[in-house]
């Protein structure tokens, strides 16, 4: 069974972590630098997440529908987003699998890779403020 | 509680890993005398209309017409020949490759001259068989498959590769490389399907290949053999191919260039180790090559004769699992007496560099053109760079300094 009962769930906390991220004054300028727009394509259930990080503008998280144009596509189960923002996803090894894809100029988002690793405290925090530990147990 | 994230990969070593994945599904004919039997060989594979890729420097060498001759005493027929491929090819001529070859009512690619040539044919025969652009095929395990995606991938025409240069590899792998000239990045692709049903190694097809590039291309063989075996992708399987690809540049790198086309031998073994030694897990060396190629011209195989001594000292340091890797290729390589345990990365590297001195290359990046001011983007560069996450210790922007500053 998903962890994630609908696309609200997968909103209300890996959304709410991106929409956090935008506003964070120290992490927010390092994600810029990847200067691009992603999309977060996620399946089971089907929703999607697409961050705006373009360097010296605004930080913008869409949740659902969006008007902005993604220049790279990260598809995958919401489970194995999930299991990433715990820490316990290797990308380069979900890459190969195929439980991750990749679509457009790749680099620009493993750049950011070595970055969130401080943020993975971060969403299992959330996580336990919310009353989910039902989530981080399932993971 | 779960063992500790290992988002980045973390250098699991020794011992049975927690996941890895090997393919090799190029069937490889090396020998002498084989340019003739090009048509015969391909034959086996599917191919009957024939459209031969290559870049004016190969044709004008007089290799193209032999093998266009190979080609046809097999009984098949040469549909097309396209010489447009530039050092540094781009979508724009994958697609003029693909609408030629559909043009000329092909059903097969072969592929003669080095990696710019054998990326461009592996590129234009998926957007010959897939239709779209090549653009649309950008990124990992993303070509067409059964099952909405997620099942087998679709078959593309038949490729058949002649390397004109023993390094890139790029005749058994399922990578390609072009630039995308609109957002002006490398675009990289890569799948299954890419790989080339046929390599066809022989040495005459190296024999105009100048000594300086065979010394560069070596050592970019020599680089992918060092770094597949300390990645943090490393396999057993590629493993054994890394230290037998080592054993084959240790004992002929240095003959090939020397000796030129002349010493067959030397130059032949040379192309089985860079299809032994090629694979898609690297590290910091490539890493910091792509930049250095992209923003001032150095010559891949260049750069990474530059890149990897620094490399080797910086990874070395980060833990006895990694040193002791080292320590295998720096034993085999003769750089250490066995069983010696002084410091390996700092032997090994001192070694590479002796040789890449001997070899005539470069050793510093500003003498091949790197300025002092253009670390800062050497080093976003080899930040952004999908290698770095498979490098066996993490680097940070600041150690991406150093090595730059140290390799200048």
């Amino acid at each position: 069974m998903a962890y994630f009962k609908d696309a609200d769930e997968v909103y209300s906390y890996i959304g709410k972590l991106f929409e956090d991220l935008a506003q964070d004054e120290e992490l927010a300028p390092k994600f810029q630098k990847a200067n691009t727009v992603v999309q977060y394509q996620y399946s089971d259930p089907e929703s999607t997440i697409t961050v705006k990080l373009l360097e010296g503008e605004e930080g913008e998280v869409d949740l659902g529908e969006t008007s902005l144009e993604p220049e790279v596509v990260m598809t995958m189960d919401a489970d194995t987003a999930h299991r990433f923002w715990l820490g316990k996803v290797n990308v380069t090894v979900a890459l190969a699998r195929g439980q991750m894809k990749a679509k457009g100029p790749v680099a620009k988002i493993l750049k950011l890779v070595p970055l969130v690793k401080p943020v993975f405290p971060r969403y299992r925090q959330m996580l336990q403020d919310a009353g989910r530990e039902d989530l981080l147990e399932a993971a | 509680m779960e063992a500790a994230p290992a988002v980045l990969g973390g250098a699991q070593l020794t011992g049975f890993k927690d996941f890895f994945q090997y393919l090799a599904p190029t069937r490889v004919v090396a020998g002498r005398e084989l340019l003739g039997s090009t048509g015969f060989e391909f034959q086996k594979e599917g191919a009957a209309r024939v459209f031969l890729v290559t870049d004016e420097v190969v044709r004008s060498t007089g290799l193209v017409e032999r093998v266009e001759a190979g080609v046809a005493d097999g009984g098949l027929v040469v549909a097309g020949v396209f010489d447009g491929v530039p050092q540094d090819s781009s979508t724009d001529v994958v697609e003029v490759c693909a609408a030629a070859a559909t043009e000329a009512g092909a059903d097969s690619f072969l592929a003669v001259g080095g990696g710019s040539v054998m990326d461009t044919a592996k590129v234009a025969a998926a957007v010959f068989s897939h239709g779209g652009s090549a653009l649309e095929l950008e990124g990992i395990y993303l070509m067409p498959r059964e099952r909405e995606g997620v099942g087998r991938p679709l078959a593309m025409a038949p490729l058949a590769c002649i390397p004109t240069t023993a390094g890139t590899g790029s005749e058994v792998s399922m990578a390609a490389v072009i630039k995308d000239p609109t957002r002006k990045v490398k675009l990289e692709i890569v799948d299954f399907p890419l790989f080339p049903r046929l390599a066809i190694l022989d040495p005459e097809s190296t024999r105009t290949l100048p000594p300086s590039v065979a010394a560069a291309t070596g050592m970019d063989a020599m680089t992918h053999a060092i770094e597949s075996y300390v990645s943090v992708d490393s396999s057993p399987l590629q493993d054994a191919r890394a230290l037998h690809a080592l054993r084959l540049i240790r004992d002929n790198l240095e003959r090939a260039v020397e000796n030129g086309p002349e010493d067959e031998e030397a130059r032949g073994q040379m192309l089985v180790a860079a299809s032994l030694a090629i694979t898609i897990s690297l590290g910091s060396v490539h890493a910091m090559s792509h930049p250095a190629g992209a923003h001032f011209g150095v010559p891949h195989g260049v750069a990474n004769a530059i890149h990897l001594p620094h490399v080797i000292r910086f990874n070395a340091e980060g833990g006895h699992d990694i040193a002791n890797r080292y320590r295998d290729i720096a034993e085999l390589l003769g750089a250490v007496p066995a069983g010696a345990d002084p410091e390996v990365g700092e032997l090994l590297a001192s070694h590479v560099t002796e040789l890449v001195d001997r070899l005539g290359l470069p050793t510093r990046l500003s003498h091949a053109g790197v300025p002092e001011d253009g670390i800062p983007a050497l080093v976003e560069g080899a930040m952004g760079d999908g290698a770095t996450l498979l490098n066996p210790r993490e680097p940070a922007e600041g150690d991406y300094e150093r090595l730059f500053r140290a390799a200048l």
